[in-house]
């Protein structure tokens, strides 16, 4: 009883991670077509900006609050610099995002060398519940993962921005014919994902440590999951993400860990295969 | 290539008047050659160009091949045994150059079919004992093709066209899931891989790494490109360069995209594993990292610097960016994958065809098909 408590709780908490990280990729994916090869590298700076304040001797939750704010301030510039020129071709932008997160890791990894840094948890500790013991930051994960949901949720779908940039993805002509400022809007999204992986990287420092190739490692099950979720919708990509993590959490208990992990990617892609539309069809929020 | 067997008077009275030629080139930048034409007494002079111009391909053709010819009488061991490694890469960055720069699939896995040839060919000498050069690099070739056969077949094949995004993130998926397998396999070596395959061996003489090597990679290089320039300058060859320009109006010619499609992908895979056996064989070990995304991308950097869609380009990219970093290793080890990563952007958004198209024309990249221009000119 208590092992499968505590075996679902890290499935659940393992779930809530990936599906905070493809939070970020998935809007961006989704809202503006866009699969960005430098997600994984915003989550590595989010992670690194949290580092940096715990060694210069701030409160590590000040870090966590700076992250989101300054990798979306860096996207948004990265937006109008560079990413914007990219929209009409979906390949290059994957070369030309690929090459930005090429720089930024290895600047990243220049800054801290090849070392694994430790960031403590701001909460640490043990939630008990009788016999069992859960780690109280994963929980905190959960929680936040949930919240940041909800709010993206009600951002998206209740707010007058949310109307814009639906407007934006469905129909960009007639959505500047609106009076809606596009560029402005692409670039808006684009910085709002990465800051939802500078997020993301923040929260999960002191789960995973800090090194060079932490984002490489979640970029690959990030666009598995956003392609098996659907991409066009906010629900699908976090779908896809809750599936994939799931699953990737949840099979190293019932066979080999090495068959488990190549069995989700041929899973995933099978399914692709077959539903090219994903879990959850259509566009919308 | 071909042009090589002319004398040094010959080849230098080219370069002469390519460089002309060249700055004229650069005169009037970006005049359309037809632009040129209708001003009657530049007549003439457009027509030179035209033939010349055409004629640069094979001159830097021949070029590379002479310094790769050259370059082990002048370069030291150490650079020899370098210069083998690159001759390799630039044999796997053809690979990935006919799957991406004539059939525009983007293969982010071409790893995936050097590194399991790689593999399977270290098997073969550990566990069968079997390092003859007649079957590894069969069975090299053939693994690299079966694999390519299996994943594109199921990637690109079906009801539905796949877009190409899936193509490319299923290739990518596919590569770090063989890594991942690697890694964790113990009969593969896991993290280690497999160490010091015996060499290569031919009756009772052992390719070790030195000259004799380097011309046997050299001699497989050349005679893969010269197969892969039959190929993409034949008819089959226009249908890939009209697939990676317009898909749907090829589909609409009666052509079967995804037949085509998946053929090139399978050649691709053929000519990456026959350069993952031989890589394997020279540097002795293979390691989980050869079928990974790091030399999956590897291989798209080489192509991208190089220029797409010429075969010499990705021959190019590979021997300046492995040159480079190698030059760069000492004194900026961290700082030379910042560079790479600042120039591949700059080449993605202001030179999208590659180093290569400084000194080629569109028109020459593409090439010329069937009936000569002096023929159609004639023609009805």
């Amino acid at each position: 009883m208590a092992n499968a408590f505590v075996a679902a709780f890290e499935i659940l908490s393992f779930g809530a991670i990936i599906v905070l990280i493809v939070l970020g990729l998935g809007i961006i994916a989704s809202m503006m077509g866009i699969f960005n090869f430098a997600q994984g590298e915003f989550v590595l700076l989010g992670a690194y900006i949290t580092y940096l304040a715990y060694a210069k001797g701030l409160p590590i939750w000040a870090g966590m609050v700076a992250a989101p704010f300054v990798v979306g301030a860096l996207g948004f510039v990265l937006e109008a610099l560079i990413i914007r020129r990219f929209y009409a071709a979906p390949i290059v932008a994957m070369l030309g995002t690929y090459a930005l997160g090429l720089i930024i890791r290895e600047a990243v990894r220049g800054l801290i060398g090849g070392f694994y840094l430790t960031v403590p948890e701001p909460i640490g500790g043990s939630i008990d519940i009788g016999a069992m013991h859960i780690s109280a930051w994963r929980f905190t994960i959960i929680v936040i993962t949930l919240l940041v949901m909800g709010l993206c949720y009600l951002l998206l779908s209740r707010t007058s921005f949310g109307l814009r940039v639906r407007a934006t993805l469905e129909n960009p002509s007639l959505a500047r014919a609106s009076g809606i400022s596009t560029p402005l809007i692409y670039g808006a999204t684009f910085a709002f994902g990465a800051a939802l992986a500078g997020l993301a990287g923040a929260l999960i420092v002191p789960v995973f440590s800090l090194f060079a190739d932490l984002g490489l490692r979640f970029l690959i099950q990030g666009f598995v999951a956003v392609m098996v979720g659907g991409v066009g919708s906010f629900i699908g990509p976090v779908a896809g993400a809750g599936v994939i993590g799931t699953l990737s959490a949840a099979l190293p208990w019932v066979m080999a860990p090495v068959v488990a992990d190549v069995l989700v990617f041929v899973l995933a892609i099978v399914f692709i295969k077959f539903r090219p539309q994903g879990l959850i069809a259509g566009k919308g929020v | 290539m071909i042009d090589t067997a002319a004398s040094d008077d010959v080849e230098l009275e080219m370069l002469k008047s390519m460089s002309v030629v060249r700055e004229a080139i650069v005169a009037d930048a970006d005049d359309e050659v037809d632009g040129a034409m209708a001003e009657g007494a530049a007549a003439k002079r457009a027509n030179d160009e035209v033939k010349a111009r055409r004629k640069i391909l094979p001159v830097i053709e021949g070029l590379v091949l002479l310094a790769a010819l050259l370059a082990p009488l002048v370069l030291q061991d150490y650079l020899t045994v370098f210069a083998t490694r690159v001759i390799i890469l630039a044999l796997f960055a053809l690979s990935f150059d006919l799957v991406w720069g004539y059939a525009g699939i983007m293969s982010f896995g071409q790893a995936l079919f050097f590194g399991s040839a790689g593999y399977g060919v270290a098997l073969l000498a550990r566990d069968l004992d079997i390092t003859n050069i007649f079957l590894v690099l069969p069975a090299g070739t053939l693994i690299g093709l079966t694999f390519a056969l299996l994943l594109g077949g199921f990637l690109l094949l079906g009801r539905h066209p796949s877009s190409v995004i899936f193509v490319s993130l299923g290739t990518l998926t596919g590569s770090y899931a063989a890594d991942r397998l690697a890694r964790g396999w113990y009969y593969l070596g896991g993290q280690n891989g497999i160490p010091s395959i015996a060499p290569m061996s031919l009756g009772s003489y052992d390719f070790t790494e030195g000259p004799a090597f380097y011309y046997l990679v050299l001699g497989i290089l050349v005679v893969v490109y010269l197969l892969c320039r039959f190929l993409v300058r034949s008819q089959f060859g226009l249908a890939l360069a009209g697939l990676r320009e317009n898909e749907q109006r090829i589909a609409f010619f009666g052509y079967k995209a995804q037949h085509l499609k998946a053929i090139i992908f399978t050649i691709g895979g053929a000519v990456a594993g026959l350069a993952g056996s031989l890589y394997a064989f020279h540097e002795g070990f293979v390691w989980p990292n050869m079928v990974g995304v790091v030399v999956s991308t590897q291989v798209v950097l080489y192509v991208l610097f190089g220029g797409s869609g010429t075969l010499i380009g990705a021959v190019v990219g590979a021997v300046i960016v492995e040159g480079v970093s190698f030059w760069l290793s000492d004194n900026y080890r961290e700082i030379w994958p910042i560079i790479l990563g600042l120039l591949l952007l700059l080449v993605i958004l202001f030179r999208p065809l590659g180093l290569i198209s400084f000194v080629l024309g569109e028109r020459e990249r593409v090439g010329s098909f069937g009936a000569k221009q002096k023929e159609r000119r004639n023609a009805p």
